[in-house]
């Protein structure tokens, strides 16, 4: 028999793939933007409407508790709700901020775009996992998560060492890309906590640290 | 994205608790590993023929409060009626196995039942002041039956369990009225201070809050709370949420097992045990 509070963890649930699938989408045409070179402006739309959600997902969360008390498996599932949440909001806020770097920026054309770019696939790629990880409460995929995050972080640390070596420096490129892969290094280290969620989800395990 | 759609795992009551009972071993030895105030060890119980607890090993804490959750049916009330040998007061009722108070086994013979519910003192689910007795008089009960008598020793072990019961200053300047003229959440007050007037050791609650309203029961929680400084309490709720209120540990009992025991924080966030993951979810059934 179907319990009353299945209904609100049903709503919650779906909110939550809903959030998964636009953080992606708009994570995904930031870095579009970035290599066509255009400002795509649903980014901010759907980066607005992803806070909308999350704030939705914590009213939500906050009545469940209220209403039902909830325990074990629920009450696990809830509080991971909210950080799952933060971290698609999170996503998208990154992405808004990479448009915001093309608007500072202007044209990139002349820039390498190779690093952000090999940055970027990696990062859309456990975004990717951290959703499906989250809608199959996945284990496997999550702990797939954490073992690419080093990647991005070194693409990042990479970066700014040679930028330090470097004597010729296009400050228009170099500033523009060091904030792009610091972006897409946040979005990496949160698809690694929504990860670390599901694992709470599904057993109950709280990561040994946050980043 | 492929999402797959949600399958909650199913198996049956009766496969879950196969396995929990193969398992029992195993609780044994997590359950003594600690010095308890009071202890059952391989506690079987029985109405008649029918057995209402099976082979229960279970350490309280002292100092602490315990909860025992479990559907109704589930022995958590005959367990604690064991603990201070009230369950062979009913007609047709045995019990095997020890429970030992601070190492003593309260079944050995020779033992008193009477001066082991003097150590181990009991509140039940309704308020039961004796009805015609003033307040004082329902506080004094216990102790005049002991032998003492009337006067200042007396009157200040009232006014202490009174105190500690927290009911002193509503009902100081109505000693004399009847003990059942106050409210029902006052008279079960009434009726734990009546317990603590003893000066128990212990002090079982069963139920102590199903006939009270919100405010009458979080007085009673803040009481229970209070009273382990200076006694263990093992309290038996339906209320799941009662239990993660005042216990520091929780036992879980199904058809008249010990499923799973352990500190509430941990027990009520990710239990060991799927029977307990069902029941604390309302999956049962």
């Amino acid at each position: 028999m179907a319990r009353l509070m299945d209904l609100g963890m049903d709503r919650l649930r779906n909110l939550l793939l809903e959030m998964g699938r636009l953080s992606e989408q708009t994570v995904a045409t930031a870095m579009e933007a970035y290599h066509l070179g255009k400002n795509l402006q649903e980014v901010n739309r759907w980066s607005s409407k992803l806070k909308q959600l999350d704030d939705q997902v914590s009213e939500l969360s906050i009545e469940l508790i209220a209403r039902f008390q909830p325990l074990a498996s629920d009450l696990r599932y809830i509080k991971a709700s909210m950080e799952i949440s933060y971290g698609f909001y999170r996503y998208g806020r990154y992405a808004h901020d990479i448009m915001e770097v093309l608007e500072t920026f202007g044209d990139l054309a002349k820039c390498d775009h190779t690093v952000v770019e090999a940055s970027a696939e990696k990062t859309k790629e456990m975004i990717k996992l951290s959703v499906e990880a989250f809608a199959n409460k996945d284990v496997d995929l999550a702990k797939k998560i954490t073992s690419m995050d080093d990647f991005v972080d070194n693409a990042y640390r990479d970066y700014i060492r040679k930028l330090m070596k470097s004597r010729k420096v296009d400050l228009r490129c170099a500033l523009s890309e060091t904030l792009i892969l610091r972006y897409l290094e946040r979005i990496a280290d949160h698809a690694t906590y929504i990860g670390n969620s599901v694992i709470f989800i599904v057993k109950g395990e709280e990561p040994a640290y946050h980043d | 994205m492929n999402v797959q759609k949600e399958q909650p795992a199913r198996m049956t009551e009766e496969g879950v608790l196969r396995a929990a009972g193969d398992d029992l071993a195993k609780k044994t030895a997590e359950s003594t590993d600690f010095a308890a105030k009071i202890r059952s060890v391989d506690l079987d119980a029985w109405f008649g023929k029918t057995q209402a607890l099976k082979r229960i090993n279970l350490g309280i804490r002292p100092n602490k409060v315990t909860a025992i959750i479990g559907p109704s049916g589930c022995g958590k009330s005959t367990f604690i009626r064991c603990l201070n040998r009230m369950h062979e007061l009913v007609p047709g009722a045995r019990s095997s196995g020890r429970v030992l108070l601070d190492d003593e086994d309260v079944y050995a013979p020779g033992t008193d039942p009477v001066l082991i519910r003097r150590r181990i003192g009991m509140v039940f689910q309704k308020p039961n002041p004796f009805p015609t007795m003033s307040i004082y008089d329902n506080v004094a009960a216990g102790l005049k039956l002991t032998g003492m008598r009337r006067g200042k020793n007396l009157d200040d072990v009232v006014r202490n369990a009174l105190q500690q019961a927290s009911l002193w200053d509503e009902v100081k300047d109505d000693l004399r009225k009847p003990g059942t003229s106050i409210s029902g959440g006052q008279q079960q007050r009434l009726c734990i201070a009546r317990a603590i007037a003893m000066q128990p050791e212990v002090i079982l609650m069963d139920e102590p809050c199903s006939a009270l309203d919100p405010i009458a029961t979080a007085k009673v929680e803040e009481l229970m709370v209070s009273l382990k400084a200076t006694y263990t309490v093992v309290v038996v709720t339906h209320n799941m949420q009662q239990a993660a209120r005042v216990a520091d540990f929780t036992a879980f009992f199904y058809l008249g097992k010990l499923i799973e025991t352990g500190p509430t924080a941990s027990l009520f966030e990710l239990p060991k045990e799927e029977l307990t993951e069902r029941y604390l979810t309302g999956r049962f059934g």
